[in-house]
């Protein structure tokens, strides 16, 4: 479904994707991990073309980006993106953040993307908010509004880049039960997080970022109990002592 | 003092200041019709990533905005005829205050644009949109709110920059005054009046402009979060 073959990318003279390869496998969850600065988002932001790559191979969906036959903007309607900041249009209400995107990119008539919509919105718990602003709305519960924005658009591949670390600690339970029970439907999932409970009870992989390049992966029991090199030992010490 | 003003004089006068103060309305609204449509186009231009694009618009609004509007305005009315162009009065008058406001509300509403996050950008982007979806369902409504307070703040200026007009004989507020000041030699009385005639068209746009700042408070904006 994803496939990185020796990606490489710069950031002027950074270094922040060093010879990544990779291969997500549909309805496989993988989490991305590492210490800050290591290029986790950049690698699923590559993914959708937020950001571009300097050389290597990236196939999304049997599309190579970089392409001049891939589309991007088709592309991305299937590639649903949760941002770290939400980032819903504060213009518009809940229920109208989830229907833009079907009905002006997909073109699917306003009355059925309403429908779905309301129906996507009851599924993350946010019936009653339908006409709610985002600035309404707390954090955990814009941050499902733009989970069930992304899933109106029926994508076949979610990223989530860092869902829950803007939230207060009593919200990120909301938003990863949303995000397990996606999973659990069989989405193709690329999650950067910490959350090591997450990581635990859906992923198939773990992800271990460190300085631009991936440096361990594992299912999540082995590499949280188990890490096999210094650099995991010394983050998983440091995110797990507190 | 006051025996010397001439209250009567001016309600004379008074038709003739009715006329200045309909021409310096509508010339004022249709010369920002042109400002809007002179700066929308050059913030259009100067947010495009092609040089050829991009640097005929900055270098036209710098121009604008380091010259003065009463040198633009001869430029039009004196130099354009040498050069074979000879337009009506009241045409040039229209045409200079569009083009130099225009300036101004081309920075303003690019203004509004870039105070748009990336976030929503980005959004935009990820969920599959075009550029010109991205601008028109997400960027230019957000955008739009933030811009109206300062631009109904440019036209309270494009309208006292209209008495410049004056000068090239258009007839409006400023031009009755001193028609006035001249026929009967009473300036006091005719640039009080056409200063209360202004005085009553800035007390309407910053109504307007009150109004609509209530009317935008009322809705939700981005700014909370």
């Amino acid at each position: 479904m994803i496939k990185f073959r020796g990606v490489n990318k710069w950031f002027g003279a950074l270094h922040v994707l060093k010879d990544i390869t990779l291969n997500v496998e549909p309805r496989e969850v993988v989490v991305v991990c590492g210490p800050s600065g290591s290029g986790k988002s950049t690698l699923i932001r590559c993914i959708n073309g937020l950001e571009t790559i300097k050389n290597g191979d990236l196939v999304v969906d049997g599309q190579r980006l970089g392409d001049r036959a891939t589309n991007m903007t088709e592309l991305r309607t299937e590639v649903g993106f949760v941002f770290q900041s939400f980032n819903l249009y504060p213009h518009k209400t809940a229920l109208e953040n989830v229907i833009l995107a079907p009905i002006h990119v997909r073109k699917i008539p306003k009355a059925e993307a309403e429908i779905a919509g309301r129906e996507m919105l009851a599924k993350v718990g946010l019936a009653d908010k339908f006409n709610s602003y985002p600035a309404e709305l707390s954090g955990g519960q814009q941050q499902r509004v733009a989970i069930a924005r992304c899933l109106c658009m029926r994508p076949k591949i979610m990223l989530f880049d860092e869902p829950t670390s803007a939230l207060d600690p009593e919200m990120i339970s909301e938003v990863l039960d949303v995000m397990v029970g996606v999973a659990e439907e069989g989405m193709t999932m690329m999650v950067v997080t910490h959350e090591m409970g997450f990581a635990r009870k859906v992923a198939r992989r773990v992800v271990f970022m460190d300085a631009g390049a991936i440096v361990e992966t594992g299912p999540p029991e082995e590499f949280f109990s188990n890490p096999k090199t210094d650099r995991s030992r010394a983050f998983l010490s440091k995110i797990l002592r507190h | 003092m006051l025996e010397n003003f001439s209250f009567r004089t001016i309600t004379e006068y008074l038709p003739l200041f009715g006329y200045g103060f309909a021409a310096t309305l509508w010339l004022s609204i249709v010369s920002f019709a042109g400002a809007l449509a002179v700066g929308i186009t050059l913030c259009a231009m100067n947010l495009q990533r092609s040089q050829a694009l991009k640097v005929p618009a900055k270098i036209y609004i710098d121009v604008i905005r380091a010259t003065p509007l009463l040198a633009q305005l001869y430029f039009l009315y004196f130099g354009l005829p040498r050069l074979g162009v000879v337009l009506p009065e009241l045409f040039i008058g229209i045409l200079a205050l569009s083009l130099n406001s225009g300036a101004y509300v081309a920075e303003i509403i690019r203004a509004g644009i870039l105070s748009i996050s990336r976030g929503q950008v980005e959004a935009g982007i990820a969920s599959g949109m075009t550029y010109f979806q991205r601008m028109r369902l997400v960027v230019l409504p957000q955008a739009f709110r933030v811009t109206i307070p300062p631009l109904l703040g440019q036209a309270i200026v494009l309208v006292k920059d209209s008495a410049l007009l004056s000068l090239i004989s258009v007839s409006e507020l400023t031009r009755a005054g001193q028609l006035l000041a001249s026929d009967r030699f009473m300036p006091a009385e005719g640039f009080i009046t056409t200063a209360a005639c202004y005085l009553a068209l800035y007390y309407g746009l910053k109504t307007l402009a009150a109004s609509s700042e209530r009317w935008l408070r009322l809705r939700p904006t981005g700014n909370l979060k």
